[in-house]
């Protein structure tokens, strides 16, 4: 069974805010920027983490993946970005396979894609503008601008007083604001989003989801998020699948008027 | 340029994070290079002063009476017709002693009481300058010991074969220095470089999640092999040349130095050795980047 979400027509803030976006799309005659054609991911000796998994998100989408933890969620996510391969299946990202990608060209792909890790990967020992300059200074941006980028960031997501902090002295709630904006750096054509909010209080949560609508609006930016915060996605009109046991399905609350599906 | 800018601040970091190491393997890479470059300084002016001595080779046939006017053309011929020939000298008695005498200038008076047949008459032989074997020169002088009136032959050809020897001696140490300097050249970088990486490995592996190209992180750890090459290799020149400096103005005037016309190296082959001492180091970086890095 194949399940191909389209995107809504009209879009909304996801927590609460009623501002609509300027988004309306023909999801049927776009072409997605991430495109999964039953894909299987299967770790060794045989724990089946994804089965059989299809699914597109189009560019400019804001794009919810739940599940219960060890749902696969995290895997799908490596697996857009390419830190895993897929046992089984395809997988393109802005209309390339990347089982045929040269390693140089995966590197390429990493620099547009931003990528907030659910252990947050970041170097303690290094301030919070380090760790963010990191992801801008891999593709050679320039000192001015990436502490104007940064400072942009942290004030986004109300960090401006910790930037010159070591991260390994902020709190998970800080560090996990931290990766974000380490992720949201570079303008990410595509933010890969594991578990944002997992340590954050409703206030940091309101800080995120604002950055994703500014990224979403500024950028036209494809976000996807992996969560189990019912909170984040629980108002919106985005789509919103969940995965279960390594499938994929449309959530069982959404409204068929926001989550059509189809058969393949 | 925010390319390079970047290259020269990372390797910039990367020295700063490890510089106990670093220094280290500077200390290593410039006594390396000074060890080498001493023995190859030494050998490469006892190669010139050789080359000089065979320049200035010459046989002499000491006779036992001098050979008259009209025979001389025939003797001649003779050791023409062994082996080329620069010139050939028949020097006499008398010759012989007005040459000692104008050797010894004001201490010629030691020669009044003795008469001007005193020495004996000679032939003095230059072979031409491409004879430099010592097995030639040996057979030279076997041949000129046959010609008539010969007494003794002196050639040198014993001093000319230690010395020979001695320069054989030297080429196994520059040898042997040459190749120290290549090991550990190669495998203290590549050590200093995996010590780099493993301090860097936390932030390796981020970047290579936040998509880093090879060049990004490669780039500036070749560079810092580069720059330990450089460094370590101008500082053992540098201390070599001010070593020779002090020798030179310690032991100047007629002596040992100005026997053999010590020099030092030319400009060519101290960049040579500069630049030889670069790819070394730059390899070492290179072994350790392929093999501890993985992009």
């Amino acid at each position: 069974m194949y399940y191909y979400g389209l995107a809504v027509i009209r879009r909304v803030s996801p927590v609460g805010s009623k501002k609509v976006f300027h988004m309306p799309r023909d999801a049927s005659t776009d072409k997605p920027l991430v495109e999964l054609v039953n894909v299987a991911k299967i770790y060794p000796p045989d724990i089946v983490a994804l089965e059989d998994v299809s699914l597109r998100i189009y560019k400019g989408e804001i794009f919810f993946l739940t599940g219960m933890s060890g749902a696969g969620k995290t895997t799908l996510i490596k697996l857009i970005c390419r830190l895993e391969t897929p046992t089984r299946g395809l997988i393109e990202v802005a209309g390339r396979d990347l089982s045929r990608i040269s390693p140089a060209g995966i590197q390429r792909m990493r620099q547009k894609i931003g990528i907030a890790y659910q252990d947050f990967r970041l170097l303690e020992k290094q301030t919070v503008l380090q760790n963010i300059a990191m992801a801008m200074e891999v593709t050679y941006a320039s000192t001015k601008a990436i502490h104007a980028r940064v400072d942009e960031l942290l004030a986004l997501l109300n960090l401006s007083d910790k930037r010159d902090k070591l991260t390994g002295e902020l709190s998970r709630g800080e560090q996990q604001r931290v990766a974000l904006a380490r992720a949201a750096a570079n303008g990410p054509s595509l933010l890969l989003a594991d578990e944002p909010t997992g340590n954050l209080d409703p206030a940091a949560t309101e800080l995120v989801i604002n950055l994703f609508r500014h990224l979403n609006e500024k950028n036209g930016s494809t976000i996807v998020v992996a969560t189990h915060d019912k909170s984040i996605y629980a108002e919106t009109e985005h789509r919103v699948m969940d995965l279960r046991k390594g499938h994929l399905s449309a959530h069982p609350n959404r409204a068929p008027r926001q989550i059509e599906l189809f058969e393949a | 340029m925010h390319f390079l800018a970047y290259i020269v601040r990372q390797t910039g970091k990367n020295l700063r994070q490890t510089w106990g190491t670093q220094v280290m393997t500077l200390l290593t890479v410039t006594l390396s290079v000074l060890l080498f470059a001493f023995f190859f300084l030494i050998y490469t002016n006892m190669l010139r002063a050789s080359a000089r001595l065979g320049d200035d080779l010459r046989l002499i046939v000491y006779l036992d009476q001098e050979i008259p006017e009209q025979k001389r053309p025939e003797i001649e011929k003779k050791i023409r017709d062994f082996g080329p020939v620069e010139k050939i000298i028949f020097v006499s008695r008398t010759e012989a002693f007005s040459r000692l005498s104008a050797q010894l200038d004001k201490e010629k008076d030691v020669l009044n009481d003795l008469g001007p047949d005193f020495l004996p008459p000679s032939i003095e032989v230059y072979p031409l300058k491409n004879l430099q074997d010592l097995t030639k020169i040996s057979q030279f002088s076997d041949f000129l010991l046959t010609l008539p009136h010969a007494a003794k032959v002196q050639s040198g050809s014993d001093w000319l074969r230690r010395f020979g020897d001695f320069t054989n001696l030297l080429q196994v140490v520059v040898l042997l220095s040459g190749v120290l300097l290549i090991i550990s050249m190669t495998f203290i970088i590549s050590y200093t470089l995996r010590l780099t990486v493993v301090s860097r490995q936390g932030e390796l592996e981020i970047l290579r999640l936040l998509g880093a190209t090879s060049a990004y992180i490669r780039l500036p750890l070749l560079l810092e092999g580069m720059l330990q090459g450089f460094l370590g290799s101008s500082l053992g020149l540098g201390a070599l040349y001010l070593l020779y400096q002090w020798i030179a103005s310690r032991f100047s005037g007629p002596g040992f130095l100005n026997l053999f016309d010590f020099a030092f190296f030319p400009p060519e082959l101290t960049a040579a050795i500069l630049l030889a001492s670069v790819v070394l180091c730059t390899g070492g970086s290179l072994f350790s980047i392929r093999r501890f890095i993985r992009i």
